[in-house]
């Protein structure tokens, strides 16, 4: 899918990517990634395929042996300088502090990017509000649930007002239904806030319900397979039988490629044609 | 059917009964322990004292104004090198928890520094440094940093990774890394070093005091001792446990419940 009418081509740009974790076996080779300003991308691959390790090295935490990412025409590298975009991210596994209550854990990393004293509190109220979690702001993070956990985790990522949000299958631990419930409210509150999200799955259909544009990846060391634009209007629904077929279609393709063998599934009509 | 309320109550009325059972339990040892001692003044021929001097002793010594100065010395000795072994213990113990090099330099010194009987670094520290009241002291800083090291890098070492990736993504900067985040992941493990350097610290001190110096609770233990005094040494010592029992429970306590608390 094309840039957003009001976003910048190529906001995020990966080049050739290449990340090894020992010097000699790679996590990520030769991987490619662009999105628009505003765009919502997805990167679809098996488990332990290197996608957490592409967010790792788009955060700046991880040294690329080779290739190189910009977001907002910086260059992203290990001790970025104060004037480099901010990045939010939301973890698997929240990542809170389990000493500091659910306000105090959002206005620490507001207190680190520099955002006036002024400008916390509000922050903080309404993106807690935002994600229908205001009641909990003096609540423990042992004391929440894992839905909540991860909500409180996303508002930390939004509340910092980053130039883009990386996400790393924060609801895979999740139990179905409340899943459901937070994708459906991640799209609402990616379409209010307009921000640049790179969202790492394993599942299809949640790539293919949230993104405008999936990049499928082959097993590890991971690069591009295939980049597939989602082609359909929000708000979207989750049984939609578009998203359907298209995830046959997906699976169909990495069958083999994800090592699981040649595809047992019929081809859908449009394959045949 | 049981209602929410009932089950609170019903909580509120076993964690009474615990709290009971425990009194009782702590009752029980007491009065054991009280009854074997009283035992034991019957069939020593006098050298174990009977309660009753035990009780008088402490009287006498609870009301003596120099008693009273030689707490204060000794207290203000297990400050000091209490002190100073948390200090250099906890800054050597998060850099070794933190640096795989700092960690290869100084483990083989910290292993040997543990297996150190402590009598030999007050012996060494009195031969090379004579029995000023610092050579005590220094040996005994010497003698404590290594356990409080040990507690402290086992700290840094169990930390959640995930949260320096955390530190490191959101930018959070070296000072809130040790003081948010670091900081309070050690903080059971630093409270633990803590108290173990106080109570070697107390046992310690009254040890170098016997040796070396003619002033504090070790010295009067002694001195008790040389004049054939048991109930005194026995009172001087649960007079000093008391006071510092005391100071845990002003200032440990507090500190751990403050530190702590969000884990109830």
């Amino acid at each position: 899918m094309p840039a957003r009418p009001d976003g910048n081509a190529d906001y995020i740009r990966v080049a050739g990517l290449q990340v090894s974790y020992d010097g000699t076996t790679l996590a990520l080779a030769d991987m490619d990634l662009v999105a628009s300003k505003g765009d919502f991308v997805a990167v679809l691959g098996p488990s332990g395929c290197g996608k957490s390790t592409l967010l790792h090295a788009m955060s700046g935490v991880l040294q690329p042996q080779a290739g190189g990412i910009e977001i907002g025409g910086h260059a992203v590298e290990g001790s970025m300088g104060s004037d480099a975009p901010l990045i939010g991210y939301v973890f698997q596994d929240h990542r809170l502090l389990p000493w500091r209550t659910v306000a105090q854990n959002i206005s620490i990393v507001l207190h680190a990017a520099g955002v006036p004293k002024v400008e916390i509190e509000d922050r903080i109220e309404r993106y807690l509000t935002m994600l229908q979690i205001d009641r909990l702001r003096d609540a423990w993070p042992m004391r929440l649930s894992g839905g909540q956990r991860q909500r409180v985790s996303i508002a930390r990522a939004l509340a910092l007002q980053p130039a883009v949000v990386l996400m790393d299958e924060p609801f895979s631990t999740l139990d179905e239904v409340t899943a459901r419930l937070m994708r459906q409210q991640l799209a609402e509150l990616w379409q209010e806030s307009g921000q640049t999200i790179v969202f790492v799955t394993h599942s299809i259909r949640e790539a293919l319900f949230l993104a405008n544009r999936v990049y499928v990846l082959t097993k590890g060391p991971a690069r591009v397979l295939e980049v597939v634009d989602i082609p359909i209007e929000r708000p979207r629904r989750y049984e939609d039988p578009r998203l359907t077929e298209l995830e046959g279609q997906i699976v169909n393709r990495v069958m083999s490629v994800w090592g699981y063998g040649e595809p047992e599934f019929e081809p859908t009509n449009q394959e045949r044609q | 059917m049981t209602t929410a309320p009932a089950i609170a109550v019903e909580g509120v009325g076993l964690r009474s009964r615990e709290r009971s059972r425990r009194v009782q339990a702590f009752i029980v040892a007491s009065l054991l322990a009280l009854g074997v001692w009283q035992l034991a003044t019957f069939v020593s021929d006098g050298w174990v004292p009977s309660l009753g001097r035990i009780a008088a002793a402490f009287l006498e010594d609870l009301t003596t104004v120099q008693v009273w100065a030689d707490i204060w010395v000794t207290f203000r000795r297990i400050l000091v090198t209490f002190s100073a072994a948390t200090v250099i213990g906890v800054g050597l113990g998060v850099a070794i928890g933190l640096s795989r090099r700092i960690a290869a330099f100084f483990r083989p010194i910290i292993v040997i520094g543990l297996a150190i009987p402590d009598p030999v670094y007050i012996i060494v520290a009195i031969l090379v440094l004579g029995t000023e009241e610092s050579s005590g002291l220094i040996a005994l800083v010497i003698a404590l940093v290594p356990f409080v090291v040990n507690i402290v890098v086992s700290g840094v070492r169990a930390r959640d990774q995930g949260l320096d990736e955390m530190s490191s993504v959101y930018r959070l900067g070296r000072r809130r890394y040790l003081l948010d985040v670091l900081g309070r992941q050690v903080a059971p493990a630093l409270l633990a070093a803590t108290r173990t350097s106080f109570a070697f610290a107390w046992k310690l001190i009254v040890l170098v005091e016997a040796l070396t110096q003619p002033r504090g609770i070790g010295a009067q233990i002694y001195y008790s001792f040389r004049l054939l005094r048991p109930d005194h040494m026995i009172s001087l010592a649960l007079l000093f446990i008391i006071v510092l029992r005391a100071t845990e429970a002003i200032v440990f306590t507090p500190l751990e419940r403050r530190l702590l608390g969000w884990m109830r």
